[in-house]
């Protein structure tokens, strides 16, 4: 419309072909006038149609600083708005898995005799293959007036229902910000990386012995122009591994973590650019009550060491590993019960130096971790002993198709499309990992005469010991029982990664786990199960065999946006 | 480059050794929100107050000042502009930021002379030299053929004194009989072909895209059209009876409180009603407060029969709720 005014009356005015020819053949002024007051009024039309096109434009342009956004992309989908200060972001992982045990004994899903609940170690079943959803996570997060930052991301995968983060951020300064809520607190770095970004489907050993997630407020910020990070967090405190509820610490002391990490060559032009060092720890004091549940924490002790195929190997005395080994055939309404139950009883520390190295389609991460525990045994806290365990990993990463690998997440080059013949980024992925407990856990001995531990409770086993059997001079394993316990565990994994897009990834595992020091069945079974047998020594560490080795393929199929 | 910790606290260490060898000068940065077509007046207005607070404290006062239409400038403040001081169209758009937003205390208008307005103005009509359709009063502009360019009312201050200006010429010469008032107003709408959101842009489309035979406009606007924006093309046209604009002044507390501007932002505001002050807006085409520079300045402004906002409407919040909220009759009349 505007262009058709402005045309028509570009070409009365400029070309003079209706007024010379009307001036020069029309007398009647009058007519003349009538034609350039109508030339004047199209032209008014004309400016103000301009007008208002420019006005529209403004206060489009106006809008746009006021408008919120909306925004969808690989990173998620949400809402920001026009000054960026508040957004919104809904975002999810999931994770459908596959597990294929080819040897192994090694199912830990069955209830003992006598038990309710699920958790000890039968060595006469394989694990049992199966297809499940490892990760269901759906996240919204955000940020408001700024500098404020939320997450709240809750687990449905894997038969729980449960919190994972909620936690808020305050971006103070990049130097300085606050994290308090429940999160990863800063310590492991196979740990830091997001569920969606692992390279392997499941983490290393490391990460059995570092906290998962804890509640509590952390300082942190990077310094040194990105060049050198900083962290440190005052938490309720977790168990190895341990995964804290949002419900209040069971006890009043506290764990404190600590990280520093460098990528001294951050900016450089040259190969240690990727380069990056830290070292890590947490130290805390806690002190679990002699109560327990099967797989429970209140023993403030982990609930079990795993296998990346997920098998407990390794577990401290608690009320399902009596049931199964050194308390075998007790039934549940009598054993050692508390007398014998191992729990934390003072200092927990961790230490965990750690390295990753990315350059062009290579990356590299390695990370160690040694834990002194002590523990002790019983209500009366007998046996009290610090326990070293150690877990260490190397693991490489080559992207066959060039990407540049990162610890975050691949973006393909050509995304996976069929028809266009792209095949997205492929990885290749190798990893050694291994986990040694403390000879000292498998300690075979008693609680000593005069301790004080009265018999009652094993006086009501179905199998009493004849005479005058003492609870306190039994002999017995006083931490771990090595029929129900592997003493190390060390794994090889190979594996492949199919990015097709930055959204979607298939994973394939291969691993292969060697068990030393026990955890496997009895070559014999000398003492157990004899209803009235002389209960002078239990199970003999002679009459165990190591555990079986663990080979399994593990495949995932995931989405994260 | 990222500030770090270090850096800060290096720099604080360094400072506070060096803070003692130096001379206590420091810079200040002042926001001051306003309307349209006060640039030229705050332009030169900042720079006598920068000379100013030099010489009485040694600081260097900056100045930064924003411009728009006056409801747009308050809401701008409201949703969290953080301006040292507000100086505005008129009192309803001031009064939004104690209601709205707490941000000012309520007897904001009390704090300074003339209920807070150091300058004032009123509203003229702009014509096209040799007033080719005789435009003499505001009852021309109803009449077909006159095109009238004014902004919004809802979002402009000055459209909102030009609307109140031309009601009060109606109600006087229609006997106070709302209805023909109202269809006055009507008419006088109907020849407005285009609104824009602000006094500037208005003169803006008046004087540089040529539309329109009459911009009703600040008498400051006028005058600074007619002198230096097309010298020689305008002529302004004084109507009968026309409307005691007050456009008011305050400091925004929070907001300077907050940059620690509470002395400097008082004392930008204070330095209005000074003889400076006074003659920088008399030279603006603001007409001044001050006896002595009003009667300096007095045949620069030309008598006008003026009525007054609290007197003709019963105060600018009840001029606001009848007029120009939402369903009000300037909603009431351009819908039509």
């Amino acid at each position: 419309m505007q262009f058709k005014f402005s045309k028509f009356a570009t070409v009365l005015i400029t070309s003079g072909i209706i007024s010379l020819p009307l001036a020069a053949h029309a007398n009647d002024s009058s007519e003349l006038e009538e034609l350039r007051a109508l030339v004047q009024q199209l032209d008014q039309q004309v400016k103000v149609l301009a007008r208002k096109g420019e006005i529209s434009e403004e206060e489009t342009a106006a809008a746009k600083k006021t408008n919120p956004v909306v925004k969808a992309s690989e990173k998620g989908f949400g809402l920001e708005s026009a000054d960026g200060k508040s957004v919104i972001k809904f975002r999810g992982l999931l994770q459908a898995d596959g597990r294929n045990f080819s040897s192994g004994k090694n199912l830990t899903s069955k209830a003992a005799s006598g038990a309710s609940t699920a958790g000890y170690l039968d060595n006469t079943e394989s694990a049992k293959d199966t297809a499940l959803l490892r990760r269901i996570r759906p996240t919204l997060e955000g940020t408001v007036y700024g500098k404020y930052d939320f997450r709240f991301t809750p687990e449905f995968g894997d038969g729980k229902s449960q919190v994972v983060d909620a936690y808020i951020d305050a971006r103070l300064d990049p130097a300085f910000k606050i994290r308090a809520g429940k999160y990863k607190p800063f310590v492991g770095l196979e740990r830091l990386q997001s569920g969606s970004d692992i390279k392997f489907l499941e983490r290393s050993y490391v990460s059995n012995i570092l906290p998962n997630r804890d509640v509590g407020i952390s300082a942190f910020g990077d310094v040194l122009d990105g060049k050198f990070s900083y962290a440190v967090g005052v938490h309720n405190g977790v168990t190895d591994g341990g995964d804290n509820v949002t419900s209040s610490d069971a006890n009043s002391d506290k764990d404190y973590a600590a990280r520093i990490f460098a990528t001294p060559f951050k900016d450089a032009d040259n190969a240690l650019a990727g380069l990056g060092v830290g070292i890590a720890g947490t130290y805390g004091k806690v002190t679990g009550t002699t109560k327990d549940t099967i797989n429970g924490s209140t023993t403030e002790l982990t609930s079990g060491y795993k296998t990346e195929g997920q098998q407990t190997f390794f577990k401290y005395v608690d009320s399902s590993v009596l049931r199964s080994g050194i308390g075998e055939g007790v039934s549940s309404t009598g054993g050692p019960g508390a007398s014998w139950l191992v729990h934390a009883d003072g200092k927990r520390s961790r230490f965990a130096p750690q390295a990753s190295y990315y350059y062009g389609p290579f990356g590299l991460i390695t990370e160690y971790v040694r834990e002194s525990q002590e523990v002790s045994v019983g209500a009366q806290n007998l046996k009290k002993t610090t326990l070293h365990n150690n877990a260490w990993q190397v693991a490489g990463t080559w992207l066959i198709t060039g990407e540049d690998a990162s610890f975050k997440g691949v973006k393909p080059k050509n995304n996976f499309d069929f028809d266009k013949r792209t095949w997205g980024a492929w990885e290749i992925v190798g990893r050694y990992s291994e986990l040694n407990i403390d000879n000292d856990a498998f300690t075979f001995g008693n609680l000593g005469a005069g301790t004080g531990v009265t018999a009652t409770a094993f006086n009501t086993l179905a199998y009493s010991p004849a005479g005058t059997a003492s609870l306190q001079t039994i002999n017995h394993y006083l931490y771990a029982d090595p029929k129900a316990s592997a003493k190390s565990a060390k794994t090889w994994t190979v594996g492949v990664n199919w990015y097709l897009n930055p959204e979607v990834k298939l994973a394939l595992n291969y691993e292969q786990t060697k068990f030393d020091g026990g955890g496997g069945d009895l070559t014999s079974s000398t003492g157990a199960g004899t209803t009235n047998a002389t209960f002078t020594d239990l199970i003999r560490n002679s009459t165990v065999r190591d555990r079986e080795d663990e080979r399994a393929i593990l495949a995932r199929f995931q989405v994260a946006f | 480059m990222k500030k770090s910790l270090l850096t800060i606290a290096l720099l604080s260490a360094i400072y506070g050794i060096a803070a003692p060898l130096t001379a206590l000068a420091k810079d200040v940065n002042l926001l001051n929100v306003s309307y349209d077509p006060t640039r030229e007046l705050y332009q030169d207005f900042n720079k006598a107050f920068a000379a100013f607070w030099k010489t009485k404290t040694g600081d260097n006062v900056i100045v930064k000042t924003s411009h728009g239409g006056s409801g747009k400038q308050a809401r701008a403040i409201i949703d969290g502009l953080d301006a040292d001081v507000a100086t505005l169209a008129l009192a309803y758009d001031v009064d939004q930021l104690q209601e709205k937003a707490k941000l000012i205390p309520k007897d904001w208008q009390t704090r300074l002379q003339h209920n807070s307005s150091p300058y004032t103005s009123t509203i003229v009509f702009l014509v096209r030299k040799g007033n080719p359709k005789g435009i003499k009063d505001w009852d021309d502009l109803t009449k077909s053929g006159v095109s009238v360019i004014t902004p919004n009312p809802k979002t402009s201050g000055g459209a909102r004194w030009n609307y109140l200006a031309a009601w009060a010429y109606a109600q006087k010469h229609d006997g106070g009989d709302e209805t023909k008032t109202k269809e006055f107003i009507g008419k006088l709408f109907k020849n407005v072909p285009v609104l824009d959101t602000g006094a500037r842009g208005s003169t803006t489309t008046f004087v540089e895209r040529g539309i329109g035979d009459v911009l009703l406009a600040w008498e400051n606007e006028a005058f600074l059209a007619q002198k230096e924006l097309g010298v020689g093309k305008f002529e302004i046209v004084v109507p009968s009876l026309s409307i005691l604009a007050e456009p008011p002044v305050t400091v925004v507390d929070k907001f300077a409180k907050k940059h620690g501007n509470e002395a400097v932002a008082k004392a930008y505001l204070e330095y209005l009603y000074t003889e400076e002050g006074q003659e920088i807006a008399a030279k603006n085409y603001y007409r001044p407060t001050l006896a002595s520079v009003a009667k300096k300045y007095d045949a620069q402004f030309p008598k006008v029969n003026l009525v007054k906002i609290d007197e003709e409407f019963g105060g600018w919040q009840a001029a606001q709720k009848k007029h120009f909220s939402d369903g009000g009759t300037f909603d009431q009349i351009y819908q039509k």
